[in-house]
């Protein structure tokens, strides 16, 4: 049981972070301040909030 | 697409598609094998790539083509080119006094990410005002703080065309008081004419040879 509730949510992990890094590709492809701001404040966090849900999946899987 | 660029564009592809494999496939984190994997495609490659990323995005932002994608930013660029050596920046910009690629940042180092915290918020409110609010003409564009001589000095301080010009010696202390930036070199009569956006109007514009910008 508890091997599918970490598989799930390294598969939400896993999803934010790649939608951070396509802002992040998306973005590096336009020379603009928007574009700037679009990965400072939607792909940064994104790739931020993927990765601390990673790591909070680890440490709950342990303390199971 | 400049290998500044290309790099880490490839560098951020390959973290997702490992991200991908690793959000399609978590089966693969029951191993020993695929928890190393997991922690590298999910904790230090985006790191790294972020990383990468956001130096990416500062270098590109230093760039007079970022300056001048903003439609208000337009008339600064044509000053530019305006064929008038007359015009400060232009004389800077087409005699390579300056390199082209970074002309505005050259000049205005102390702008948006590269000043202080008061800098960045400008630059932020920019972006703001230029979706959100209502845009102002480029002729009511002003600096915010009169403009620094060190700007000018980090360049032509020690020059022999600048300390022995004669205009630089109409005062015994003029170069002093320049250097101690008390003395603009924007001042009446000294370097006057820089970006004037209101008075460029149809002047003449220097087009330079195909490819060379």
């Amino acid at each position: 049981m508890t091997g599918r509730i970490i598989e799930q949510r390294i598969r939400w992990s896993g999803s934010l972070i790649v939608a951070g890094l396509v802002v992040q590709l998306l973005t590096s492809l336009w020379t603009h301040p928007l574009a700037f701001v679009c990965f400072l404040l939607v792909g940064c966090p994104l790739v931020a909030a993927g990765i601390l849900f990673f790591l909070y999946s680890l440490v709950s899987h342990e303390a199971h | 697409m400049s290998n500044e660029t290309l790099i880490p564009v490839l560098f951020t592809a390959f973290v997702a598609l490992l991200g991908l494999l690793a959000a399609l496939r978590p089966e693969f984190t029951a191993a020993r094998g695929g928890k190393i994997f997991a922690f590298v495609a999910l904790c230090i490659l985006p790191v790294l790539s972020v990383w990468a990323g956001f130096n990416a995005q500062i270098e590109r932002s230093t760039s007079t083509q970022f300056c001048l994608s903003c439609h208000v930013m337009a008339d600064f660029g044509k000053s530019l080119h305006v064929d008038d050596k007359s015009y400060l920046p232009a004389a800077h910009f087409q005699n390579n006094f300056v390199p082209r690629e970074h002309a505005c940042f050259t000049c205005h180092t102390d702008y948006t990410m590269f000043g202080d915290y008061k800098a960045k918020w400008r630059g932020v409110h920019h972006v703001l005002v230029q979706y959100f609010g209502t845009i102002p003409k480029p002729a009511d564009i002003k600096l915010y703080i009169p403009y620094n001589n060190r700007e000018c000095l980090h360049c032509h301080e020690g020059a022999r065309s600048y300390e022995e010009a004669s205009p630089h010696h109409k005062n015994p202390d003029m170069l002093a008081q320049a250097a101690a930036n008390k003395l603009s070199c924007m001042s009446s009569g000294c370097h006057d004419i820089v970006h004037d956006v209101a008075d460029l109007g149809d002047a003449p514009v220097w087009k330079p040879e195909a490819g060379k910008q």
